[in-house]
């Protein structure tokens, strides 16, 4: 018979090691696949030995175990709130206290313990190498990331609606905060798709990024340049445009009965691309203000947020799936990347932002999401 | 004779290629009407044609004068409308809908919040809808639906889920929005009860159209 501890561990700990199995891949390579084998113990050694003797160094370490604590601690909370796992909260409730908040425990540093054993190890080097006051601070911290969460799990078996960390602050901001229309979808992604939203905006950087550095190296600046990699990152949204209009079909229905005018839709649809673009914004901003004048950095916003908008109307054809999508999305970006390298940048942007109008206001009352018919 | 509360002309809809509604020309002066049909008939199709959910070919009026395409603002201002099974995104609150509702349809907060007390809404309103259970999602698309200043609310299915004192506090509510001048269509596959209310027409939906008895 499979004990309590046993069940829980396969709805907690496995699953969060398969659901994370991309995340340890890298990770793995990161930390063991880089150095030669022979030199692995000695590379981690000076590793271990350069955040001892180094205060800032430790104190980059100590948060990146406290960010990973809290993808633990994240992890179990939204276990809670995921469809089908309701009766978390009828058995764990019925568990007696001392029992329970043994079983957080376990469930915790179930999932912890690649922290755990790296930090073990690096405190047996530490106390080796007389390092004891940053050893203490290693022990001080994982005892203290091995109880703290326990608090939140209890607190959440007791109210279920919490869905952040802080229950007070969360309740405190749902009084005194009405979220605007135009924040909903982007509610939607860090709420429940927190991974896609993430891996988008770092691919999207490093794209930026990779634009940047090729610039860099060829030591020149080309304001096309940039927007060709504005472009590409442009492209990298894709999936969270067909995702809004999901959303939109989902659980946006109700707001069609709302007294709100097509313009009003319309500037609600811009921001939320002005929104979602501003990372990138700031990114090309701190980048590229030194190097070009603010005609400059405006003709590269207006670029990509017309792409954005652009992309996002072409949703609104019922019949647009994602692979029709891609096609249109392709074919539209050629012709504006041959606009741009014919300086052709700002009559790009207004048939851009034209093409995006016009199918926005004709399409949108009559727009209803498209059941492809069995074949 | 006063002009209909709503009227349809040559309201057609489909669903890929499939007609569910074809209704030629109905027109409901004010009144409390129960709409019937059985599973699939098109009772919240025709709903949501009627609260300009989704697209249809045609043309619906409101109070003689407010027409679903020309004033699709004004229509929607006039119109308003309960799901069966409302469903809403899971991290907004229920104050965050509510407010949404008050400041697009407008209407008198302090009534509102009123209804939201009498159904209980009140206590779980700052909490997000997805800690709610279906009868308090129910109670909330309800307070919705009375939000500003509508002439006709369309309630779907309002009976089911909803406790005994809400179902009293809710035929209270559509006795006085009644007199008031507010026009009702309800479907329910329950009757409504004869002592509650006073039904002035049963529409049935069955072969894509709509016939008031």
């Amino acid at each position: 018979m499979r004990t309590t501890s046993a069940i829980l561990s396969k709805i907690f700990t496995r699953r969060f090691y398969i659901d994370n199995t991309g995340f340890f891949l890298v990770l793995f390579y990161a930390l063991f696949g880089v150095v030669n084998g022979a030199n692995l113990i000695n590379y981690h050694k000076a590793l271990m030995l350069g955040f001892l003797g180094n205060y800032s160094f430790l104190f980059l370490v100590l948060l990146l175990w406290t960010a990973y604590v809290l993808k633990c601690t994240g992890f179990i909370l939204k276990t809670f709130q995921l469809q089908g796992y309701d009766f978390l909260f009828s058995t764990m409730g019925s568990i007696d206290k001392p029992a329970r908040i043994r079983t957080w425990f376990l469930l915790h540093t179930g999932i912890y313990m690649p922290v755990l054993v790296y930090a073990g190890i690096a405190l047996l080097v530490a106390i080796q190498q007389h390092y004891y006051i940053p050893a203490a601070i290693i022990v001080v911290l994982n005892i203290a990331n091995c109880i703290w969460p326990l608090t939140l799990y209890e607190r959440k078996l007791a109210q279920p609606d919490i869905i952040f960390f802080t229950g007070h602050l969360q309740r405190w901001i749902n009084r005194h905060f009405t979220k605007p229309p135009v924040l909903f979808f982007l509610y939607e992604l860090f709420t429940n798709f927190p991974r896609r939203i993430v891996s988008t905006k770092l691919f999207s950087a490093a794209i930026l990024w990779l634009t940047f550095l090729v610039m860099t190296r060829g030591e020149y600046f080309d304001l096309r340049g940039l927007q060709l990699g504005v472009m590409v990152s442009v492209l990298a949204h894709m999936q969270l445009m067909v995702h809004h209009r999901a959303f939109d079909d989902t659980y946006l229905n109700f707001m069609e009965n709302l007294p709100v005018s097509l313009f009003t839709h319309y500037l609600r649809l811009i921001g939320v691309y002005v929104i979602m673009f501003l990372p990138e914004m700031i990114i090309i901003t701190v980048n590229a203000y030194t190097k070009t004048s603010a005609v400059g950095l405006i003709t590269v916003f207006c670029t990509a947020l017309s792409l954005l908008i652009l992309f996002r109307s072409m949703l609104f054809f019922p019949k647009m799936n994602p692979e029709v999508h891609v096609r249109y999305t392709m074919l539209t970006s050629f012709i504006v990347l041959f606009m741009i390298l014919g300086h052709y940048e700002w009559p790009a942007i207004l048939l851009l932002q034209a093409a995006s109008a016009i199918i926005f206001f004709k399409k949108y009352r009559s727009y209803e999401p498209y059941i492809e018919p069995e074949s | 004779m006063s002009d209909p509360v709503i009227a349809l002309r040559a309201v057609k809809k489909s669903y890929q290629d499939v007609p569910i509604l074809d209704i030629d020309r109905l027109e409901l002066p004010a009144g409390i009407y129960w709409l019937q049909g059985e599973n699939g008939a098109g009772k919240t199709t025709c709903m949501k044609v009627m609260a300009g959910l989704i697209p249809f070919k045609g043309e619906i009026l409101l109070n003689g004068n407010v027409s679903s395409r020309e004033h699709p603002v004004q229509f929607r201002r006039l119109i308003n409308y309960a799901e069966a099974e409302p469903l809403y995104p899971s991290f907004l609150t229920g104050r965050d809908l509510l407010e949404l509702y008050l400041h697009t349809k407008g209407g008198n907060r302090e009534e509102i919040g009123d209804i939201g007390g009498r159904l209980g809404v009140d206590i779980f309103v700052n909490n997000p809808v997805s800690s709610y259970s279906s009868g308090m999602l129910k109670k909330l698309s309800l307070l919705l639906a009375f939000t500003g200043n509508p002439a006709l609310i369309l309630l779907d299915e309002p009976l089911i889920t909803i406790d005994t004192r809400a179902l009293t506090v809710l035929y209270d509510l559509i006795r006085t929005y009644s007199a008031k001048g507010v026009s009702f269509c309800i479907t329910s596959h329950q009757p409504l009860d004869a002592e509650e209310l006073t039904v002035t027409g049963t529409l049935k939906v069955a072969h894509k159209n709509i016939t008031l008895n």
